[in-house]
């Protein structure tokens, strides 16, 4: 096989070697301002916190999300990142030295999305903190109505309710919340977002240059994850607008009951321009419209990839009145848009 | 009796290289196949290690697996020994209150319950076996018949749940693992009682 330099369509990643090093260099390098770049185990801090907050948030997992969980670091949002290789849970020694740099005098909480990797290395990284006398907590993310099945211990998996939760978190951790109370904010937001992705495309396997599997012409995957797989199922693909109240079917039906205001999260999984995603958005908030859905906010982009797959998720989040302030909040980080107010 | 944490160690390292081929045999029938490789990579480097600093064995088996061995397992195994290095310290003959504790620890991390095919359906019964008489022994011989048993069971947790039925007519690797660690204490704190290696 040739190498990705040289394959029509391949990314540009090094020839040799892991990407995640010279990213995360290059990351820090870009964002200097904002966040630092530490090594040995690698991890990632905000330079900036606000004085008031008395818990670290820390985040992380696969590589390959970008500018998830990295790009929420800062006053507002996210203390310290792990960042795993592409598309791995980051091991545990990582955790534990982002937890170490960020815990604050009332510990440190972690924002965990539901795969077993991660689960079980921020869990072992929980114990370390443990008998180092550091107390911590763990927001466990687990949105994708795709994967809701009853015939396995493994549950939903976690995808870009992330943003979400990492927002509405870092403003509540910034007003002086504890520990316990950002703890379970954090499982109730989590409780009150539903998420599903499809995919046209598979993301360019770094290794190959080329689609990581192939799909038949008119098919499109139907509750993709982030990490690459195929999902349970491909369907004919249908027109765009069908897709989407499809979707919300789906999104809407697995939503617990709560405020009819709702914040939006359309996100690009990496190969999907800023074009189609905002038609994409058009498309979804008039749908939400007609079900008579309020949108208290939304969030258009690439939030949460997987690498250039072609393809889209989207997010609900029952905003709660009370956690308003935290989602208005200022969020000074390398990837939070801050001009919001969405319609 | 104070035990031996060296001489156990050794005999752990020596118990899994002659096991390493079983080991990957297992793994390679229920998981990715390099369980057998970090066990062993992770109690080379721990005597490697032990001969250059001393100290407690347990406490440098714990370093070790939490911060150099790859894998899900291998760390899940350096928070036992952690717990069991931390009884000892403050008390030798606590081996049996340092593996309860790593018994939680490994539940709170893994979430499996006793029957979910883990390293838990070895640990569970051998952490049970420590309070009657000649703890050691019957912790050997109740964490062997529970790896045994995990031949028979449907994965709930980890890679081998993926497989479904598929996993089913040979042990869960880390639980043979565990099986080979309690071998290794009972040999060396009750040697007349001669229990024979699991694998």
């Amino acid at each position: 096989m040739a190498t990705d330099r040289t394959t029509p369509g391949g990314p540009f990643l090094p020839a040799d070697g892991d990407p995640v090093p010279p990213a995360l260099r290059g990351f820090a390098r870009a964002h200097a301002a904002l966040v630092e770049l530490r090594d040995d185990p690698p991890h990632l801090l905000a330079r900036d916190r606000a004085p008031a907050r008395r818990v670290g948030l820390v985040s992380g997992g696969g590589s390959g999300h970008e500018p998830l969980h990295a790009g929420f670091l800062g006053r507002g949002m996210l203390d310290a990142v792990a960042p795993g290789k592409v598309f791995a849970s980051p091991h545990n020694r990582q955790v534990l030295a982002a937890s170490r740099a960020a815990a604050g005098p009332d510990g440190v909480l972690h924002v965990v999305k539901n795969y077993t990797g991660d689960r079980i290395n921020f869990g072992i990284a929980a114990e370390r903190l443990r008998l180092a006398g550091i107390a911590s907590r763990r927001v466990l993310v687990d949105d994708d109505v795709a994967t809701d099945s009853a015939d396995t211990a493994t549950g939903r998996r976690g995808t870009a309710a992330t943003v979400v939760v990492e927002k509405l978190l870092g403003g509540a951790a910034d007003a002086g919340l504890g520990l316990d109370e950002l703890a379970d904010l954090g499982a109730r937001v989590a409780a009150a977002s539903r998420s599903l992705a499809v995919a046209s495309r598979a993301q360019t396997s770094p290794h190959t240059g080329r689609p990581a599997f192939d799909l038949e012409p008119g098919e499109i995957e139907y509750g993709v994850g982030i990490h690459g797989e195929r999902a349970a199922r491909s369907v004919p693909r249908p027109p765009t607008a069908d897709l989407v109240a499809r979707m919300l079917d789906a999104v809407t039906a697995a939503l617990p009951d709560g405020p009819g205001d709702v914040l939006v999260v359309v996100n690009g999984l990496g190969g999907t321009t800023p074009l189609e995603l905002y038609g994409l958005y058009d498309l979804v908030a008039g749908d939400l419209d007609r079900r008579g859905l309020t949108v208290a906010d939304a969030l258009v982009g690439t939030f949460v990839p997987a690498l250039d797959m072609a393809g889209f998720s989207l997010t609900l989040t029952r905003l709660r009145p009370e956690w308003r302030p935290w989602w208005d909040a200022p969020a000074v980080t390398p990837a939070f848009p801050r001009a919001n107010g969405a319609a | 009796m104070d035990l031996d944490q060296n001489a156990v160690l050794r005999r752990y390292a020596t118990a899994v290289d002659a096991a390493h081929g079983e080991l990957t045999r297992l793994d390679r029938h229920s998981g990715d196949g390099d369980f057998g490789d970090n066990l062993r990579a992770g109690l080379r480097a721990a005597a490697a290690r032990h001969d250059r600093t001393g100290g407690p064995a347990f406490a440098v088996l714990g370093e070790v697996f939490l911060d150099e061995v790859g894998g899900t397992s291998g760390p899940l195994f350096g928070l036992l020994f952690t717990e069991i290095a931390r009884a000892l310290a403050a008390d030798p003959g606590a081996f049996a209150s340092g593996a309860a504790a790593g018994l939680g620890a490994i539940r709170r991390v893994g979430e499996a319950e006793i029957g979910d095919r883990t390293l838990v359906d070895a640990l569970a019964p051998a952490v049970d076996a420590l309070h009657g008489p000649r703890p050691f022994a019957a912790a050997a011989r109740a964490a062997a018949d529970g790896a045994a048993r995990t031949a028979g069971l449907r994965a709930r947790r980890g890679r081998a749940s993926y497989l479904g039925d598929r996993a089913l007519g040979a042990a869960d690797p880390g639980a043979a693992g565990i099986a080979l660690l309690f071998w290794a204490v009972a040999s060396v704190a009750e040697p007349d009682d001669d229990v024979p290696p699991p694998f």
